[in-house]
């Protein structure tokens, strides 16, 4: 668990810092905000990912995806990079194919963006393949040593066909975490099912992720403020979790506190649950008043990680200044173990 | 001397939103002097110094930095001369002067009533000429009544001619009038020291010569400066007397660097110094000019602990023009100007501008940039970012050497 800074204790922080560094505008802060696009096999995810590149709002996006060929791209090709690895599409955009290790692409894209090797970027949409379980590459952005300094996963957006949706959601434990782990839903062709099947396939998808917003497709589009847009949390207001949210082995909920906490109780009961539960924990995210902070901290972790504590200048919504934690989890881990694990903590906390 | 121009330079903006660019009428070659004047009809007026003739210098009411607009433009009496470096301090401003030769005129700076911000009005001059000196290349006064500056003077003569400026001290508080009162150097600079002459730095280390540049003085400790003195490295000076500035501590990379130690920005707050030296040869031939932290606790002994991380050099060298670091934002002590003991920006030539976060001083981390493509008509085929200042607004002006004018940015990190 991170603590304070390394040169506590050597050189005064400085105005702009708390104890885990310059306070941040918003969660990634400096980092180039990565947009996770899962979806199971055939949903629509090139076609909603086509559609953000050629709209204005998605200028100077790179795209990394596993083929060229499966985003079909070609036409918009203009020019293959001497490596032959990215290719510069219209609109500012480029597009990087991988073909085994995402770490090592996502690094050379950054060294390339600041060597000017490539055209600059403001963003990544990383578009997984469809049986792609999300967990291993979040846990590749979330470790220290990797990606975490230069990238943040900024949303994880699953695309989940309208007709086919539900069949692919009860026959593939991996299409239901897709869905659990999203931070926002799109249904994609939407305008080929018919009324019934949407309303069933909502249910389907709420009894895993009741949170998240979610937008129907029109023609493989939808707003790409949706899809940008750099909250991970859904607006309080909306927030149902605890409601039965079983499905798949899957549990979503939220746990809020009414004071700040101690750093070193929150880090404790995280860390417990990381240790002991880190297998069943797919991801904790959420923004915690914490003693001592100005601002709130945003706080994920994936199965063991917890990423390094950032500290916001203040918080998104000033209306809705409160601690929530949502946890994402499998194998019957619940929320009133882990509610009973955050007091049973809280209480050995120093007064 | 060979001009390499790259097939393409991308432009690249991180963190950063560009909202205004002003050519500043086809005398968009700037130098390193960028002061705020916060006009008592309301208006922030950003005074801009010129990296050479024929202009003097510039204003430009930025009141509304999306919509910049110059409200002066002075010429200088002649072309055999520069005027590369400015301050104001309410509404009076020094520009300095140095001439292409020793014993020229104007060699010296001049004070302007800036009241009427269209119409400044010469109200005195400091005369720096000699047969041993080209005057007065930086200058630093923020407090109304003291110019800090580097320059040479009629009494003074060194065994190297490129070693004319020193650290003088000018009581301006009747600007008519003004009046050294201090001035040092290092011992050895000027014939007739009682000390062994200057070593020089050896081949192939380049000598650029031993004299001062930045001569920064503090409120939060005015009794020190903070001093440049390119090939000499870093001076901390004693100026609790001015007339009689003793050596606090001295450190100097060089060798095997390539000296130009340019600008030391202390954080009072925070127990550093961050370091420029800088870069003044093209295809960065004197490379690394670097910004450097120093951990300020005794400041008898600063001790380097860090660099600031810079894009490779192999990929900037070839652009055209420098590519290293230059200036900083200062934390100018006058009214309108942003203070920032986290965050560092410096401008790099080629390489743009580059906001760094040192809150851990031992790792510094670029948290954004801004390098424009070469601007229109540039000769070199290549930016060359200059100089910069931030407002208390946190709008942040930079400026191209050689052509491109002012551009104004956002901070968004």
């Amino acid at each position: 668990m991170t603590d304070a800074a390394l040169f506590a204790g050597v050189f005064p922080p400085g105005a702009a810092a708390g104890p885990f560094g310059r306070r941040q505008r918003r969660a990634r802060g400096a980092r180039v905000p990565v947009i996770l696009v899962t979806g199971f096999l055939g949903a629509g995810k090139t076609t909603l990912v086509k559609a953000l590149l050629e709209s204005e709002a998605g200028r100077a996006t790179a795209v990394v995806v596993n083929e060229f060929g499966e985003i079909g791209i070609d036409q918009a090709l203009l020019a293959p990079s001497a490596e032959g690895k990215v290719a510069l599409l219209g609109n500012g955009c480029l597009c990087c194919a991988v073909r085994s290790d995402l770490e090592d692409a996502f690094r050379t894209l950054f060294t390339d963006r600041a060597r000017g090797a490539v055209p600059h970027f403001d963003r990544v949409v990383l578009e997984l393949s469809g049986a792609d379980d999300p967990m291993p590459v979040l846990q590749t952005f979330l470790g220290e040593r990797a990606l975490a300094r230069e990238y943040h996963i900024q949303a994880i957006v699953a695309v989940a066909d309208s007709a086919t949706g539900r069949l692919a959601l009860r026959d593939n434990p991996e299409a239901a975490r897709q869905i659990a782990l999203a931070d926002r839903i799109v249904l994609s062709k939407s305008d080929l099912a018919s009324a019934e099947e949407v309303a069933a396939l909502t249910i389907a998808i709420r009894a895993i992720n009741p949170d998240a917003p979610l937008r129907e497709a029109r023609h493989g589009q939808v707003d790409p403020d949706f899809l940008l847009a750099d909250s991970i949390l859904p607006p309080p207001s909306a927030l149902q979790a605890d409601a039965p949210g079983h499905a798949a082995g899957l549990s979503t909920f939220v746990l809020d506190f009414d004071a700040p906490l101690p750093w070193r109780a929150l880090t404790a009961a995280l860390g417990l649950l990381c240790e002991m539960r880190g297998a069943d924990l797919l991801r904790v995210k959420g923004l915690v008043a914490v003693e001592g902070c100005r601002g709130p901290v945003v706080i994920h972790a994936v199965r063991h990680l917890l990423h390094r504590p950032v500290e916001l200048e203040a918080w998104p919504d000033p209306a809705a200044a409160r601690s929530r934690l949502v946890f994402i989890t499998s194998g019957g881990l619940g929320r009133a173990a882990v509610a009973a694990l955050f007091r049973a903590v809280a209480g050995l906390a120093p007064p | 001397m060979t001009i390499t121009r790259a097939e393409s330079k991308p432009a690249a903006i991180w963190n950063f939103r560009l909202i205004g660019h002003h050519e500043l009428n086809g005398f968009g070659g700037m130098g390193e002097g960028l002061s705020m004047q916060m006009a008592k009809d309301g208006r922030r007026i950003l005074w801009a110094a010129h990296e050479s003739a024929p202009k003097n210098f510039t204003a430009i009411d930025v009141s509304d930095p999306r919509n910049p607009k110059v409200v002066v433009q002075t010429d200088l009496p002649h072309q055999n001369m520069r005027s590369n470096s400015l301050e104001t301090s309410g509404d009076i401003m020094a520009v300095a002067y140095q001439t292409k030769q020793v014993d020229m005129q104007p060699a010296g700076f001049e004070l302007f009533d800036i009241s009427k911000p269209e119409a400044p009005r010469s109200i005195g001059f400091f005369d720096a000429s000699g047969p041993y000196s080209r005057g007065v290349h930086q200058l630093w006064f923020c407090d109304g009544e003291f110019v800090h500056m580097a320059a040479g003077a009629r009494d003074f003569q060194p065994h190297d001619m490129k070693d004319d400026q020193f650290y003088r001290i000018v009581d301006v508080r009747n600007p008519s009038k003004p009046e050294e009162v201090g001035r040092w150097w290092m011992p050895g600079q000027r014939v007739g020291d009682n000390a062994p002459k200057i070593q020089r730095h050896p081949q192939p280390i380049r000598d650029s010569g031993f004299r001062a540049h930045n001569t920064n003085v503090y409120p939060q400790k005015p009794d020190r400066c903070y001093l440049g003195y390119l090939d000499g490295g870093m001076f901390i000076l004693d100026i609790s007397d001015k007339s009689l500035p003793r050596v606090v501590s001295n450190w100097d990379n060089s060798p095997p660097y390539h000296g130009f130690t340019h600008t030391i920005l202390p954080l009072f707050g925070r127990d550093l110094f961050v370091v420029t030296d800088e870069s003044t040869v093209d295809n960065a031939a004197d490379w690394p000019k670097l910004i450097w932290i120093l951990d300020g606790r005794d400041e008898t002994n600063p001790v380097p602990i860090a660099t600031c991380p810079m894009p490779p050099v192999a990929d900037f060298k070839d652009r055209g023009g420098r590519f290293g670091a230059h200036n900083l934002h200062e934390n100018v002590p006058v009214p309108g100007c942003w203070q920032s003991e986290n965050i560092i920006l410096g401008t790099f030539f080629n390489g743009g501008l580059r906001a760094f976060d040192i809150t851990d001083p031992y790792r510094p981390q670029e948290v954004g940039h801004f390098v424009p493509e070469a601007p229109r008509n540039s000769s070199l085929g290549a930016i060359q970012i200059n100089d910069v200042f931030v407002d208390d607004r946190g709008v942040v002006f930079c400026v191209d050497r050689k052509i491109g004018g002012l551009y104004i940015l956002e901070m968004d990190f």
